[in-house]
């Protein structure tokens, strides 16, 4: 009599935590793929397309899917290959050579003597950082420009380039007294 | 408590008083807060000499950010005249506070000039040779001309007045002094008037309480008045003895009449006891909350040169234009105080004090423990500017590693642990520091002062601080960036349904058109010419751009080509990209050929040549896309 008492006990207690993790299981749903999200997050958001997708998120989906290399997003460089790798759990790549250089962080300027108001850069920019119309003098919203460069190529008379922020008691930082040098990862040598 | 108790507590301050006379370590028992230390004060050097008044400046430099928030905006032009207390500067923008001329006198630019800032750079200025005259503005702040709705509420109109008075914090943080007070009258608690003034060299406040103890307790009774605030207590350090005489003589004086009775408050000698945070633990026991201001928990501090600023700006109509300055330093003969215009510079000031030798070195911006040397010395008096300091620089003790000695942890007054900021400070973990609660950090220097080993503990805090605050702005750009490139994508795909809906309905009437017509014939539907959006084809510019550095890179070669998984598609970007390098190549010769031919023609190219020009090479760079895009189609 006990044994059954028993068992049945513990069935009833099978089913009610069954019914509770099926439950949290549907309340709880994680939506999406979160190491798509995570990636996104370490990646710089210029949307440049030079990882060779048309933006961060794509690129971030490719990667959480293992289909493309830690080390293509060219502005992150070095430090978001070594966050993605980390993530990842895959090993370090070094990036291509130009791209281990970091760059000042830059904004595009149009001449606005020598626009046409063709609006192809309109067209080009990820984050619609470009104001203007048809026939009309554009102008960059420097804010909002993420400095990807896309609307460079595209300008038919080449009156957009890229300038650097000007140093402002704003933005000015306090350098270190004796500032250390990021250690390098090891870069392949290739025989030529 | 009781007159019992409180004459114990005398006593026994008075034993302790005389204890740490001879034994050091019981000086750290007169005051509540952790750690502190007991530098040289050389406090004398500059009260020696009488307050000076009434020196008149070449050229006056004011620059429009002298304050904490966003810059001023200038309301004058070159060649203008301008009047003492004129507005020459407006606060359009939120947190802004306007500027006033110091004195009557010309503008003679309006353009950059370098900053009293550690970074040293040039910003927007406006630059008056004063005419001597001194003629100013009658009722320049215009308080009968309030706005209605601002009369009934004096909060309101206090709040007011200090604003268009210019007034900020003159103690050294510039914060604009009505944005620190609430709205509504009652949630101060405590009003400290700030007279500790624990850096040392600098006196300029001692002075100030010397010479004006009733302006300054006006200003704090005007301020009491208005925010119904019933208590205020006067804090001056034990080693300011003139300054507490006179500030006791001026509350005797004004007892009478006043509603409120100001305590005045002898605090022990100890650096940094004029810190916001130090001053309320030891005056109130009140430690304020991790990422809380003073007002959250009631209490108000003002410094007192900031409360003369405001009885000014209220029982008197006037703005703020000037200010005490110390000038002292080892460097100088004759140190001394200064009631000095806003504008002033920093040289002309520190040649006044008659120099030993000729000052080839750079100037210290405030006290010796958390003021910056200048990077250049002609820079201007600002607001919060309070001691201009000619040390000549001491041998450089050469920074060793840390030994982890703890003295820093023993005197920070924050309690923090400074060996562990610093480790990682070097190391540029910022995460760490900020678990290690970097932001505390109120930068005194304590920990530097006594470490051993000689290392510039703050200036590594300070460069944390900028480096996670650059970080958090990249990353709020980031998240605008990635925000802005969503609404894009939902806009383009919005429009493109929108087109879709457009056609089909267009077909349908096509349709229904053609049905009625010749009900036998089909209409097909048209080839789906996908085009390219001019943004794919700049990514595949951009894609070629950098598949043509890799070619170039030579080693990278074949090996790279080899050793890429997806060989064929490696291949065609580079094929992409040697078209596009050659298109370009065409493109440029192109331009080149042009801007001869502009050159041979014509000396100065006027915008329309260029235009063509460019239009010319653009036709060529588009034929060459072109060839680049059949190459990579191929
Ligand atoms: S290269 Fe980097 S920044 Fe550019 S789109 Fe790809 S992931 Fe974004
Ligand atoms: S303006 Fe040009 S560089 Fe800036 S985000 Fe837009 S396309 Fe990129
Ligand atoms: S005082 Fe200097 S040496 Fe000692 S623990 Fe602190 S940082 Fe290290
Ligand atoms: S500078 Fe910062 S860490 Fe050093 S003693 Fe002062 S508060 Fe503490």
């Amino acid at each position: 009599m006990n044994a059954w008492l028993g068992i049945l006990l513990f069935l009833a207690l099978a089913v009610a935590f069954g019914l509770l993790l099926g439950y949290a299981a549907v309340r709880f749903k994680v939506e999406g793929d979160p190491v798509v999200e995570i990636i996104d997050q370490k990646l710089p958001q210029t949307q440049c397309g030079q990882c060779g997708y048309p933006g961060c998120k794509p690129y971030a989906e490719a990667l959480a899917k293992g289909e493309a290399d830690v080390n293509l997003c060219i502005p992150g460089g070095e430090p978001t290959m070594l966050e993605i790798a980390e993530i990842l759990k895959k090993d370090p790549k070094p990036m291509a050579a130009e791209a281990t250089e970091p760059k000042p962080p830059m904004v595009a300027l149009i001449d606005e003597n020598l626009c046409i108001g063709c609006v192809l850069c309109i067209k080009a920019c990820p984050v619609d950082a470009i104001l203007g119309a048809t026939k009309m003098m554009h102008t960059v919203i420097a804010k909002e420009c993420t400095g990807c460069e896309l609307c460079i190529p595209v300008c038919p008379v080449d009156c957009i380039s890229m300038v650097t922020e000007e140093v402002s008691s704003k933005n000015w930082k306090w350098p270190q007294p004796n500032s250390v040098t990021r250690i390098p990862v090891e870069v392949k040598a290739v025989e030529s | 408590m009781s007159t019992k108790t409180m004459r114990m507590s005398q006593l026994s301050h008075q034993f302790l008083t005389k204890l740490s006379a001879i034994v050091p370590l019981a000086k750290h028992w007169l005051y509540k807060f952790h750690g502190g230390i007991f530098p040289d004060y050389h406090k004398d050097l500059a009260l020696k000499q009488p307050l000076r008044q009434g020196y008149m400046p070449k050229k006056l430099i004011l620059p429009l950010q002298q304050h904490m928030g966003e810059p001023a905006t200038a309301c004058v032009k070159v060649g203008e005249n301008v009047l003492k207390y004129q507005v020459i500067a407006q606060a359009i923008e939120p947190r802004s506070v306007p500027l006033h001329a110091p004195t009557s006198g010309k503008v003679v630019a309006i353009a950059p000039q370098p900053l009293p800032h550690a970074s040293g750079v040039a910003e927007m200025a406006i630059v008056i040779e004063p005419d001597g005259l001194d003629e100013a503005l009658t009722n320049p702040l215009q308080q009968d001309q309030l706005p209605p709705n601002n009369k009934q509420d004096p909060i309101a109109a206090f709040k007011h007045t200090i604003l268009n008075a210019g007034v900020v914090g003159m103690g050294g943080a510039g914060f604009p002094s009505y944005a620190k007070l609430p709205n509504q009258p009652g949630l101060v608690k405590h009003l400290i008037i700030n007279g500790a003034e624990c850096e040392p060299f600098i006196t300029c406040d001692d002075m100030l309480m010397q010479t004006h103890p009733a302006e300054i307790l006006a200003g704090a009774h005007a301020l009491a008045t208005a925010f119904q605030i019933p208590n205020i207590i006067f804090a001056i350090e034990s080693n300011k003895p003139n300054a507490i005489k006179a500030v006791r003589h001026a509350i005797a004086g004004q007892a009478s009449n006043s509603v409120v009775k100001v305590q005045l408050v002898e605090v022990a000698t100890v650096y940094p006891m004029g810190g916001q945070k130090q001053l309320i633990q030891e005056l109130l026991g009140l430690e304020i909350p991790h990422n809380k201001h003073a007002i959250d928990i009631g209490i108000v501090m003002m410094n007192v040169a900031t409360l003369r600023a405001i009885h000014h700006a209220i029982n008197l109509g006037l703005p703020s234009v000037s200010r005490f300055v110390t000038v002292s330093g080892h460097g100088l003969k004759e140190p001394f105080n200064i009631e000095t215009m806003i504008g002033t510079p920093f040289d002309e000031l520190a040649m006044l004090a008659k120099p030993a030798s000729s000052i080839n070195y750079s100037l210290i911006m405030g006290g010796p423990m958390m003021g910056v040397r200048l990077v250049n010395n002609h820079v201007p008096v600002i607001k919060t500017t309070n001691c201009i300091l000619a040390n000549p620089p001491e041998p450089i003790h050469q920074a060793m590693a840390c030994i982890r000695c703890g003295e820093c942890a023993e005197v920070c007054p924050v309690n923090l642990l400074p060996q562990q900021l610093y480790w990682h400070a070097k190391a540029q973990e910022f995460d760490k520091t900020q678990d290690y609660k970097l932001f505390d950090c109120i930068e005194c220097g304590c920990c530097a002062y006594v470490c051993p080993s000689h290392i510039p503990l703050v200036q590594y805090y300070r460069n944390a601080k900028a480096e996670i605050r650059e970080q958090h702005a990249q990353a709020a750009l980031a998240e605008q960036a990635k925000q802005r490139h969503e609404a894009r994508l939902a806009r383009i795909e919005r429009e493109k349904l929108e087109r879709e809906a457009k056609l089909a309905a267009k077909k349908a009437a096509v349709k229904a058109q053609a049905a009625e017509a010749t009900p036998k014939k089909d209409v097909t539907a048209e080839p789906a010419t996908t085009k390219l959006s001019a943004r794919e084809k700049a990514m595949q510019a951009a894609k070629a751009r950098q598949a043509a550095a890799a070619a170039s890179s030579k080693k990278a070669d074949s090996a790279a080509v080899k050793s890429e998984p997806a060989a064929p598609s490696a291949e065609d970007k580079r094929k992409a990209a040697m078209a596009a390098a050659k298109a370009r190549a065409a493109a440029k010769q192109a331009k080149q050929a042009q801007q001869s031919d502009k050159k041979s023609a014509t000396e100065s190219v006027s915008v329309e040549d260029k235009r063509k020009a460019a239009m010319a090479a653009a036709k060529a760079r588009a034929a060459a896309k072109k060839a680049q895009q059949e190459s990579s189609d191929a």
